[in-house]
Protein backbone atom coordinates (compact mmCIF):
# COMPACT_ATOMS: atom_id res chain seq x y z
CA UNK A 1 0.00 0.00 0.00
CA UNK A 2 1.50 3.37 -0.97
CA UNK A 3 -1.49 5.73 -0.69
CA UNK A 4 -3.17 7.37 2.30
CA UNK A 5 -5.91 9.94 2.74
CA UNK A 6 -4.54 12.96 4.60
CA UNK A 7 -4.61 16.74 4.84
CA UNK A 8 -2.35 18.52 2.36
CA UNK A 9 -1.01 21.72 3.98
CA UNK A 10 -0.18 24.94 2.10
CA UNK A 11 3.55 24.34 2.83
CA UNK A 12 3.38 21.02 0.95
CA UNK A 13 3.63 18.74 3.98
CA UNK A 14 0.82 16.38 4.99
CA UNK A 15 -1.05 16.08 8.26
CA UNK A 16 -2.93 12.96 9.33
CA UNK A 17 -5.08 14.90 11.82
CA UNK A 18 -6.71 18.31 11.76
CA UNK A 19 -6.26 19.36 15.37
CA UNK A 20 -7.09 22.83 16.63
CA UNK A 21 -4.43 23.76 19.17
CA UNK A 22 -4.56 26.33 21.98
CA UNK A 23 -1.02 27.25 23.02
CA UNK A 24 -0.07 29.11 26.18
CA UNK A 25 2.82 31.57 25.82
CA UNK A 26 3.77 31.63 29.51
CA UNK A 27 2.81 29.84 32.71
CA UNK A 28 0.64 32.88 33.63
CA UNK A 29 -1.71 32.13 30.72
CA UNK A 30 -1.97 28.36 31.33
CA UNK A 31 -5.33 28.43 33.12
CA UNK A 32 -7.10 30.52 30.47
CA UNK A 33 -5.58 28.25 27.79
CA UNK A 34 -6.88 25.14 29.53
CA UNK A 35 -10.35 26.60 30.05
CA UNK A 36 -10.67 27.60 26.40
CA UNK A 37 -9.58 24.14 25.26
CA UNK A 38 -11.93 22.38 27.70
CA UNK A 39 -14.92 24.48 26.61
CA UNK A 40 -14.26 23.78 22.93
CA UNK A 41 -13.01 20.18 22.98
CA UNK A 42 -9.62 21.19 21.59
CA UNK A 43 -6.06 20.44 22.70
CA UNK A 44 -4.20 22.78 25.06
CA UNK A 45 -0.43 23.13 25.33
CA UNK A 46 0.60 24.51 28.70
CA UNK A 47 4.07 24.61 30.26
CA UNK A 48 6.01 26.11 33.13
CA UNK A 49 8.15 28.50 31.09
CA UNK A 50 7.99 31.58 28.89
CA UNK A 51 9.45 34.22 31.21
CA UNK A 52 12.69 35.05 33.06
CA UNK A 53 14.55 32.38 31.08
CA UNK A 54 18.20 32.49 30.08
CA UNK A 55 18.72 32.80 26.34
CA UNK A 56 19.53 29.12 25.77
CA UNK A 57 16.42 27.94 27.61
CA UNK A 58 14.12 30.51 26.09
CA UNK A 59 15.28 29.64 22.57
CA UNK A 60 14.21 26.07 23.30
CA UNK A 61 10.82 27.15 24.70
CA UNK A 62 10.14 29.30 21.63
CA UNK A 63 11.22 26.54 19.28
CA UNK A 64 8.95 24.03 21.04
CA UNK A 65 5.89 26.32 20.93
CA UNK A 66 6.45 27.36 17.31
CA UNK A 67 7.10 23.78 16.22
CA UNK A 68 3.87 22.61 17.86
CA UNK A 69 1.91 25.16 15.86
CA UNK A 70 3.78 24.29 12.66
CA UNK A 71 3.27 20.52 12.92
CA UNK A 72 1.22 19.44 9.87
CA UNK A 73 -1.34 17.65 12.11
CA UNK A 74 -2.43 21.06 13.34
CA UNK A 75 -5.07 22.79 11.20
CA UNK A 76 -5.41 26.02 13.17
CA UNK A 77 -3.91 27.65 16.26
CA UNK A 78 -4.92 30.06 18.99
CA UNK A 79 -2.05 31.56 21.00
CA UNK A 80 -2.88 32.77 24.50
CA UNK A 81 -0.49 35.08 26.36
CA UNK A 82 -0.51 37.41 29.35
CA UNK A 83 1.00 40.51 27.72
CA UNK A 84 4.27 41.22 29.53
CA UNK A 85 6.01 37.83 29.19
CA UNK A 86 9.36 37.06 27.60
CA UNK A 87 7.75 34.99 24.80
CA UNK A 88 6.97 37.39 21.94
CA UNK A 89 3.51 36.34 20.83
CA UNK A 90 3.70 38.29 17.57
CA UNK A 91 6.89 36.58 16.45
CA UNK A 92 5.54 33.15 17.44
CA UNK A 93 2.38 33.94 15.47
CA UNK A 94 4.39 35.00 12.42
CA UNK A 95 6.55 31.86 12.55
CA UNK A 96 3.50 29.57 12.72
CA UNK A 97 1.62 31.58 10.07
CA UNK A 98 4.48 30.96 7.59
CA UNK A 99 3.01 27.49 7.11
CA UNK A 100 -0.17 29.09 5.74
CA UNK A 101 -2.56 27.90 8.46
CA UNK A 102 -4.83 30.26 10.43
CA UNK A 103 -3.22 31.54 13.66
CA UNK A 104 -4.94 33.89 16.11
CA UNK A 105 -3.52 35.48 19.26
CA UNK A 106 -5.02 36.97 22.42
CA UNK A 107 -3.44 38.56 25.49
CA UNK A 108 -5.12 38.50 28.90
CA UNK A 109 -3.97 42.04 29.80
CA UNK A 110 -5.24 43.44 26.51
CA UNK A 111 -8.63 41.66 26.71
CA UNK A 112 -9.31 43.09 30.17
CA UNK A 113 -8.88 39.94 32.27
CA UNK A 114 -9.17 36.20 32.32
CA UNK A 115 -12.96 35.72 31.86
CA UNK A 116 -12.86 38.22 29.00
CA UNK A 117 -9.90 36.49 27.35
CA UNK A 118 -11.57 33.14 27.85
CA UNK A 119 -14.82 34.29 26.26
CA UNK A 120 -13.02 35.80 23.29
CA UNK A 121 -10.80 32.77 22.94
CA UNK A 122 -13.75 30.37 22.92
CA UNK A 123 -15.34 32.40 20.13
CA UNK A 124 -12.14 32.33 18.08
CA UNK A 125 -11.63 28.59 18.55
CA UNK A 126 -15.23 27.83 17.52
CA UNK A 127 -14.58 29.73 14.31
CA UNK A 128 -11.22 27.94 13.75
CA UNK A 129 -12.92 24.58 14.29
CA UNK A 130 -15.40 25.53 11.58
CA UNK A 131 -12.51 26.27 9.21
CA UNK A 132 -10.91 22.88 9.97
CA UNK A 133 -14.18 20.98 9.61
CA UNK A 134 -14.57 22.35 6.09
CA UNK A 135 -11.21 20.83 5.04
CA UNK A 136 -11.12 17.34 3.58
CA UNK A 137 -8.62 14.54 3.35
CA UNK A 138 -7.13 14.12 -0.09
CA UNK A 139 -5.09 11.26 -1.59
CA UNK A 140 -1.48 11.50 -0.43
CA UNK A 141 1.55 9.25 -0.70
CA UNK A 142 3.49 7.31 1.93
CA UNK A 143 6.42 9.29 0.53
CA UNK A 144 4.91 12.37 2.24
CA UNK A 145 4.64 10.65 5.62
CA UNK A 146 7.03 11.51 8.50
CA UNK A 147 7.09 8.83 11.19
CA UNK A 148 8.90 8.86 14.54
CA UNK A 149 10.17 5.76 16.36
CA UNK A 150 10.75 5.46 20.08
CA UNK A 151 10.77 3.05 23.02
CA UNK A 152 10.26 3.46 26.75
CA UNK A 153 9.39 1.34 29.77
CA UNK A 154 11.40 -1.49 28.24
CA UNK A 155 11.54 -5.10 29.37
CA UNK A 156 13.21 -8.27 28.10
CA UNK A 157 10.95 -8.35 25.01
CA UNK A 158 11.72 -4.82 23.75
CA UNK A 159 14.98 -5.69 22.00
CA UNK A 160 13.76 -9.14 21.05
CA UNK A 161 10.39 -8.45 19.45
CA UNK A 162 9.00 -4.89 19.60
CA UNK A 163 12.01 -2.91 18.40
CA UNK A 164 12.97 -5.30 15.56
CA UNK A 165 9.29 -5.17 14.50
CA UNK A 166 9.47 -1.36 14.48
CA UNK A 167 12.69 -1.74 12.45
CA UNK A 168 10.85 -3.83 9.85
CA UNK A 169 8.15 -1.12 9.72
CA UNK A 170 10.85 1.56 9.34
CA UNK A 171 12.29 -0.28 6.34
CA UNK A 172 8.82 -0.47 4.75
CA UNK A 173 8.14 3.25 5.27
CA UNK A 174 11.55 4.13 3.82
CA UNK A 175 11.33 1.71 0.89
CA UNK A 176 7.96 3.30 0.01
CA UNK A 177 9.66 6.70 -0.12
CA UNK A 178 8.63 7.97 3.33
CA UNK A 179 10.60 9.35 6.26
CA UNK A 180 11.47 7.96 9.67
CA UNK A 181 12.95 9.99 12.53
CA UNK A 182 15.05 8.26 15.18
CA UNK A 183 16.25 10.14 18.22
CA UNK A 184 17.21 8.75 21.68
CA UNK A 185 20.84 9.45 20.80
CA UNK A 186 21.84 9.08 24.45
CA UNK A 187 21.25 5.37 23.80
CA UNK A 188 23.64 5.29 20.80
CA UNK A 189 27.04 4.91 22.53
CA UNK A 190 28.13 1.32 22.00
CA UNK A 191 26.56 0.99 18.56
CA UNK A 192 27.56 4.27 16.93
CA UNK A 193 29.89 2.27 14.68
CA UNK A 194 26.88 0.34 13.36
CA UNK A 195 24.86 3.54 12.77
CA UNK A 196 27.84 5.24 11.09
CA UNK A 197 28.38 2.22 8.84
CA UNK A 198 24.85 2.72 7.47
CA UNK A 199 25.36 6.39 6.63
CA UNK A 200 24.72 7.36 3.01
CA UNK A 201 28.01 9.25 2.78
CA UNK A 202 31.32 9.31 4.64
CA UNK A 203 30.50 12.82 5.80
CA UNK A 204 27.20 11.70 7.36
CA UNK A 205 29.05 8.85 9.10
CA UNK A 206 31.46 11.40 10.55
CA UNK A 207 28.54 13.50 11.80
CA UNK A 208 27.19 10.46 13.68
CA UNK A 209 30.61 9.68 15.19
CA UNK A 210 31.22 13.36 16.08
CA UNK A 211 27.85 13.58 17.83
CA UNK A 212 28.57 10.50 19.95
CA UNK A 213 32.16 11.62 20.69
CA UNK A 214 30.73 14.91 21.97
CA UNK A 215 28.16 13.06 24.04
CA UNK A 216 30.81 10.77 25.57
CA UNK A 217 32.97 13.82 26.38
CA UNK A 218 29.95 15.55 27.96
CA UNK A 219 29.44 12.59 30.30
CA UNK A 220 33.08 12.57 31.37
CA UNK A 221 33.05 16.34 31.91
CA UNK A 222 29.77 16.33 33.84
CA UNK A 223 30.02 13.11 35.84
CA UNK A 224 33.71 12.18 35.70
CA UNK A 225 32.83 8.70 34.43
CA UNK A 226 32.78 6.95 31.09
CA UNK A 227 29.43 5.70 29.89
CA UNK A 228 30.85 2.14 29.86
CA UNK A 229 31.56 2.41 33.59
CA UNK A 230 27.87 2.69 34.41
CA UNK A 231 26.41 0.71 31.51
CA UNK A 232 24.97 -1.87 31.23
CA UNK A 233 23.40 -1.13 34.63
CA UNK A 234 23.06 -3.84 37.31
CA UNK A 235 19.36 -3.99 36.37
CA UNK A 236 20.26 -4.51 32.68
CA UNK A 237 22.65 -7.32 33.64
CA UNK A 238 20.06 -9.01 35.84
CA UNK A 239 17.74 -8.87 32.80
CA UNK A 240 20.33 -10.61 30.59
CA UNK A 241 22.16 -7.75 28.86
CA UNK A 242 25.91 -8.46 28.96
CA UNK A 243 27.61 -5.64 27.04
CA UNK A 244 26.99 -2.04 25.99
CA UNK A 245 26.97 -2.98 22.29
CA UNK A 246 24.17 -5.41 23.08
CA UNK A 247 22.23 -2.82 25.09
CA UNK A 248 22.48 -0.07 22.47
CA UNK A 249 21.68 -2.48 19.60
CA UNK A 250 18.28 -2.98 21.22
CA UNK A 251 17.72 0.77 20.85
CA UNK A 252 18.90 1.17 17.25
CA UNK A 253 16.93 -1.90 16.10
CA UNK A 254 14.07 0.57 15.56
CA UNK A 255 16.03 2.01 12.63
CA UNK A 256 15.79 -1.25 10.71
CA UNK A 257 18.56 -1.54 8.16
CA UNK A 258 17.76 1.56 6.11
CA UNK A 259 20.52 3.99 5.12
CA UNK A 260 20.98 6.98 7.44
CA UNK A 261 20.50 10.23 5.50
CA UNK A 262 21.92 12.60 8.09
CA UNK A 263 21.86 14.08 11.56
CA UNK A 264 19.50 17.00 12.30
CA UNK A 265 19.46 19.33 15.28
CA UNK A 266 16.04 20.15 16.72
CA UNK A 267 14.49 22.81 14.50
CA UNK A 268 16.51 21.93 11.39
CA UNK A 269 14.44 21.20 8.31
CA UNK A 270 14.68 17.72 6.80
CA UNK A 271 16.13 18.28 3.30
CA UNK A 272 14.69 15.12 1.73
CA UNK A 273 12.85 11.93 2.80
CA UNK A 274 14.47 8.83 4.29
CA UNK A 275 15.76 7.73 7.69
CA UNK A 276 17.15 10.63 9.79
CA UNK A 277 18.82 10.84 13.18
CA UNK A 278 17.55 13.68 15.38
CA UNK A 279 20.22 15.00 17.74
CA UNK A 280 17.98 15.50 20.79
CA UNK A 281 20.09 14.80 23.87
CA UNK A 282 17.42 15.71 26.40
CA UNK A 283 17.57 13.16 29.20
CA UNK A 284 14.27 12.75 30.95
CA UNK A 285 10.89 11.08 30.83
CA UNK A 286 9.52 9.65 27.57
CA UNK A 287 7.58 12.80 26.53
CA UNK A 288 10.90 14.69 26.19
CA UNK A 289 11.89 12.59 23.22
CA UNK A 290 8.35 12.21 21.88
CA UNK A 291 7.91 15.99 21.89
CA UNK A 292 11.26 16.32 20.08
CA UNK A 293 9.97 14.06 17.30
CA UNK A 294 6.75 16.12 17.05
CA UNK A 295 8.88 19.29 16.91
CA UNK A 296 10.72 17.82 13.92
CA UNK A 297 7.45 17.37 12.04
CA UNK A 298 6.71 13.70 12.73
CA UNK A 299 2.94 13.21 12.29
CA UNK A 300 2.81 9.82 14.02
CA UNK A 301 5.23 7.89 16.22
CA UNK A 302 5.50 4.14 16.77
CA UNK A 303 6.33 3.74 20.46
CA UNK A 304 7.22 0.38 21.96
CA UNK A 305 6.92 -0.42 25.63
CA UNK A 306 7.48 -3.82 27.18
CA UNK A 307 5.88 -2.77 30.42
CA UNK A 308 3.16 -0.59 28.84
CA UNK A 309 2.77 3.19 28.69
CA UNK A 310 -0.20 5.54 28.24
CA UNK A 311 1.98 8.27 26.66
CA UNK A 312 0.75 10.40 23.77
CA UNK A 313 1.48 13.81 22.27
CA UNK A 314 -0.49 17.02 21.78
CA UNK A 315 0.15 17.22 18.05
CA UNK A 316 0.92 13.63 17.07
CA UNK A 317 -0.97 10.32 17.45
CA UNK A 318 1.23 7.75 19.18
CA UNK A 319 0.92 4.17 17.99
CA UNK A 320 1.86 2.08 20.99
CA UNK A 321 3.00 -1.48 20.73
CA UNK A 322 4.38 -3.95 23.19
CA UNK A 323 6.64 -6.91 22.57
CA UNK A 324 5.27 -8.66 25.62
CA UNK A 325 2.08 -10.68 24.99
CA UNK A 326 1.25 -10.59 28.71
CA UNK A 327 1.43 -6.76 28.75
CA UNK A 328 -0.86 -6.61 25.71
CA UNK A 329 -3.44 -8.78 27.49
CA UNK A 330 -3.24 -6.68 30.67
CA UNK A 331 -2.94 -3.21 29.11
CA UNK A 332 -4.97 -3.42 25.92
CA UNK A 333 -6.72 -0.13 26.71
CA UNK A 334 -3.45 1.78 26.28
CA UNK A 335 -1.78 -0.44 23.65
CA UNK A 336 -2.59 -0.47 19.93
CA UNK A 337 -0.53 -3.41 18.65
CA UNK A 338 0.75 -6.72 19.97
CA UNK A 339 4.29 -7.42 18.75
CA UNK A 340 4.40 -10.15 21.38
CA UNK A 341 3.24 -12.58 18.70
CA UNK A 342 6.95 -12.77 17.82
CA UNK A 343 7.60 -14.35 21.23
CA UNK A 344 4.84 -16.83 20.42
CA UNK A 345 6.25 -17.78 17.02
CA UNK A 346 5.38 -15.11 14.41
CA UNK A 347 8.24 -13.76 12.30
CA UNK A 348 9.61 -10.24 12.59
CA UNK A 349 9.06 -9.37 8.87
CA UNK A 350 5.41 -10.49 8.89
CA UNK A 351 4.71 -8.70 12.20
CA UNK A 352 6.49 -5.57 10.94
CA UNK A 353 4.28 -5.62 7.83
CA UNK A 354 1.17 -5.83 10.05
CA UNK A 355 2.46 -2.87 12.09
CA UNK A 356 3.03 -0.92 8.87
CA UNK A 357 -0.58 -1.64 7.81
CA UNK A 358 -1.85 -0.34 11.16
CA UNK A 359 0.37 2.74 10.80
CA UNK A 360 -1.26 3.55 7.46
CA UNK A 361 -4.74 2.96 8.91
CA UNK A 362 -3.91 5.43 11.70
CA UNK A 363 -2.56 7.85 9.10
CA UNK A 364 -5.92 7.54 7.34
CA UNK A 365 -7.83 8.53 10.48
CA UNK A 366 -8.13 5.50 12.78
CA UNK A 367 -7.78 6.80 16.34
CA UNK A 368 -4.92 5.61 18.54
CA UNK A 369 -5.42 4.63 22.17
CA UNK A 370 -3.42 7.71 23.13
CA UNK A 371 -6.03 9.91 21.42
CA UNK A 372 -9.01 7.94 22.74
CA UNK A 373 -7.63 8.26 26.28
CA UNK A 374 -6.84 11.97 25.89
CA UNK A 375 -3.07 11.64 26.24
CA UNK A 376 -2.04 14.93 24.67
CA UNK A 377 1.24 15.61 26.46
CA UNK A 378 3.75 18.15 25.25
CA UNK A 379 6.87 18.63 27.33
CA UNK A 380 9.65 20.95 26.17
CA UNK A 381 12.77 18.76 25.85
CA UNK A 382 15.44 20.49 27.93
CA UNK A 383 19.04 19.80 27.06
CA UNK A 384 22.01 20.79 29.20
CA UNK A 385 23.29 24.24 28.17
CA UNK A 386 26.25 23.81 25.87
CA UNK A 387 29.19 26.16 26.07
CA UNK A 388 28.92 27.00 22.42
CA UNK A 389 25.47 28.43 21.79
CA UNK A 390 24.13 26.67 18.74
CA UNK A 391 21.28 29.06 18.00
CA UNK A 392 17.74 28.17 17.18
CA UNK A 393 17.10 27.57 13.48
CA UNK A 394 13.41 28.54 13.57
CA UNK A 395 13.61 31.63 15.76
CA UNK B 1 7.98 -27.02 24.61
CA UNK B 2 10.09 -24.24 26.09
CA UNK B 3 11.61 -21.82 23.58
CA UNK B 4 14.62 -19.74 22.74
CA UNK B 5 14.49 -17.03 20.09
CA UNK B 6 17.31 -16.49 17.62
CA UNK B 7 16.97 -12.95 16.29
CA UNK B 8 19.08 -13.20 13.10
CA UNK B 9 20.13 -16.35 11.24
CA UNK B 10 23.84 -15.55 11.73
CA UNK B 11 23.54 -15.24 15.53
CA UNK B 12 25.37 -17.83 17.65
CA UNK B 13 23.26 -17.07 20.71
CA UNK B 14 19.49 -17.01 21.27
CA UNK B 15 17.32 -15.49 24.01
CA UNK B 16 15.30 -17.82 26.19
CA UNK B 17 11.60 -16.98 26.40
CA UNK B 18 11.11 -18.38 29.91
CA UNK B 19 13.16 -19.40 32.93
CA UNK B 20 14.98 -22.57 31.91
CA UNK B 21 16.58 -25.23 34.11
CA UNK B 22 19.75 -27.17 33.22
CA UNK B 23 18.89 -30.26 31.23
CA UNK B 24 15.64 -28.90 29.78
CA UNK B 25 15.07 -29.13 26.04
CA UNK B 26 14.26 -25.96 24.09
CA UNK B 27 12.95 -25.35 20.60
CA UNK B 28 14.93 -22.72 18.70
CA UNK B 29 14.65 -21.79 15.00
CA UNK B 30 13.13 -25.20 14.21
CA UNK B 31 15.80 -27.15 16.07
CA UNK B 32 16.17 -28.67 19.50
CA UNK B 33 18.68 -27.53 22.04
CA UNK B 34 19.41 -28.81 25.54
CA UNK B 35 20.22 -26.22 28.20
CA UNK B 36 23.54 -27.03 29.82
CA UNK B 37 23.04 -24.43 32.58
CA UNK B 38 20.06 -22.74 34.16
CA UNK B 39 19.22 -19.75 31.94
CA UNK B 40 16.87 -17.06 33.30
CA UNK B 41 14.13 -15.46 31.17
CA UNK B 42 15.58 -12.96 28.69
CA UNK B 43 19.16 -14.26 29.03
CA UNK B 44 21.29 -15.73 26.24
CA UNK B 45 22.00 -19.37 25.46
CA UNK B 46 24.80 -20.60 23.16
CA UNK B 47 23.50 -22.24 19.97
CA UNK B 48 26.82 -23.83 19.06
CA UNK B 49 30.27 -24.29 20.55
CA UNK B 50 31.96 -20.89 20.78
CA UNK B 51 35.74 -21.21 21.30
CA UNK B 52 37.60 -18.77 23.57
CA UNK B 53 38.33 -15.53 21.69
CA UNK B 54 35.49 -16.06 19.18
CA UNK B 55 32.83 -13.43 18.61
CA UNK B 56 29.46 -13.56 20.36
CA UNK B 57 26.98 -12.62 17.61
CA UNK B 58 23.50 -11.28 18.40
CA UNK B 59 21.41 -9.02 16.14
CA UNK B 60 23.92 -10.11 13.45
CA UNK B 61 26.62 -7.97 15.10
CA UNK B 62 29.49 -8.72 17.46
CA UNK B 63 28.41 -7.93 21.01
CA UNK B 64 31.51 -9.32 22.75
CA UNK B 65 34.13 -12.09 22.77
CA UNK B 66 34.02 -15.50 24.42
CA UNK B 67 36.35 -15.26 27.44
CA UNK B 68 36.51 -19.07 27.66
CA UNK B 69 35.30 -22.02 25.58
CA UNK B 70 31.50 -21.95 25.60
CA UNK B 71 29.57 -25.21 25.09
CA UNK B 72 26.30 -25.43 23.15
CA UNK B 73 23.39 -24.83 25.54
CA UNK B 74 25.51 -22.84 28.02
CA UNK B 75 24.31 -19.63 29.65
CA UNK B 76 26.13 -16.77 27.89
CA UNK B 77 26.68 -13.75 30.14
CA UNK B 78 29.34 -11.77 32.04
CA UNK B 79 31.02 -14.96 33.36
CA UNK B 80 32.05 -16.07 29.85
CA UNK B 81 31.86 -12.89 27.72
CA UNK B 82 34.39 -10.10 27.44
CA UNK B 83 32.84 -6.67 26.81
CA UNK B 84 34.84 -5.15 23.94
CA UNK B 85 32.50 -2.24 23.24
CA UNK B 86 35.28 0.33 23.59
CA UNK B 87 37.60 -1.54 21.25
CA UNK B 88 34.86 -2.05 18.63
CA UNK B 89 33.83 1.61 18.69
CA UNK B 90 37.37 3.02 18.82
CA UNK B 91 38.80 0.74 16.13
CA UNK B 92 35.89 1.50 13.83
CA UNK B 93 36.11 5.21 14.50
CA UNK B 94 39.88 5.33 13.88
CA UNK B 95 39.55 3.41 10.62
CA UNK B 96 36.53 5.46 9.52
CA UNK B 97 38.22 8.79 10.19
CA UNK B 98 41.30 7.61 8.29
CA UNK B 99 39.23 7.20 5.11
CA UNK B 100 39.22 10.26 2.89
CA UNK B 101 35.59 11.36 2.30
Amino acid sequence: MTGIMAYRRPDGRIGIRNYVLVISMVSCSNTVTERIARATGTIPIVHEQGCCEFEHDHARTRLALISAGRNPNVGAVLLVGLGCEQTNIDSVRAAVAETGKPVEAILIQREGGSPEAERKGIGIVRRLKGVCESQERVPCRVADLVVGVQCGGSDWTTALSANPVIGAMTDLVVSNGGSVLMSEVAGFPGSEHIVASRAVTHDVGLRVLDMISELRAEYIETYGQKIEEVNPTPGNKAGGITTLVEKSMGNIKKMGTSPVQGVLKLGQTMPHPGLWVIDNRAQGPDPFNLTGLAMQGAVVTAFSSGRGSPVGNAVMPTLKLTGNPETFRKLGSITDFNAGVVIEGATIPQTGAALYDLLLEIAGGKETKSEINGNFEYIVPREAARKKHEGCPLS
Amino acid sequence: MKKAIRIEPEDNVAVVAQDTAAGETLECAGERLTAKDAVPLGHKIALSRIPRGERIVKYAVTIGLASCDIAPGAHVHSQNVEDITNRLCNEYERAFRAIKG
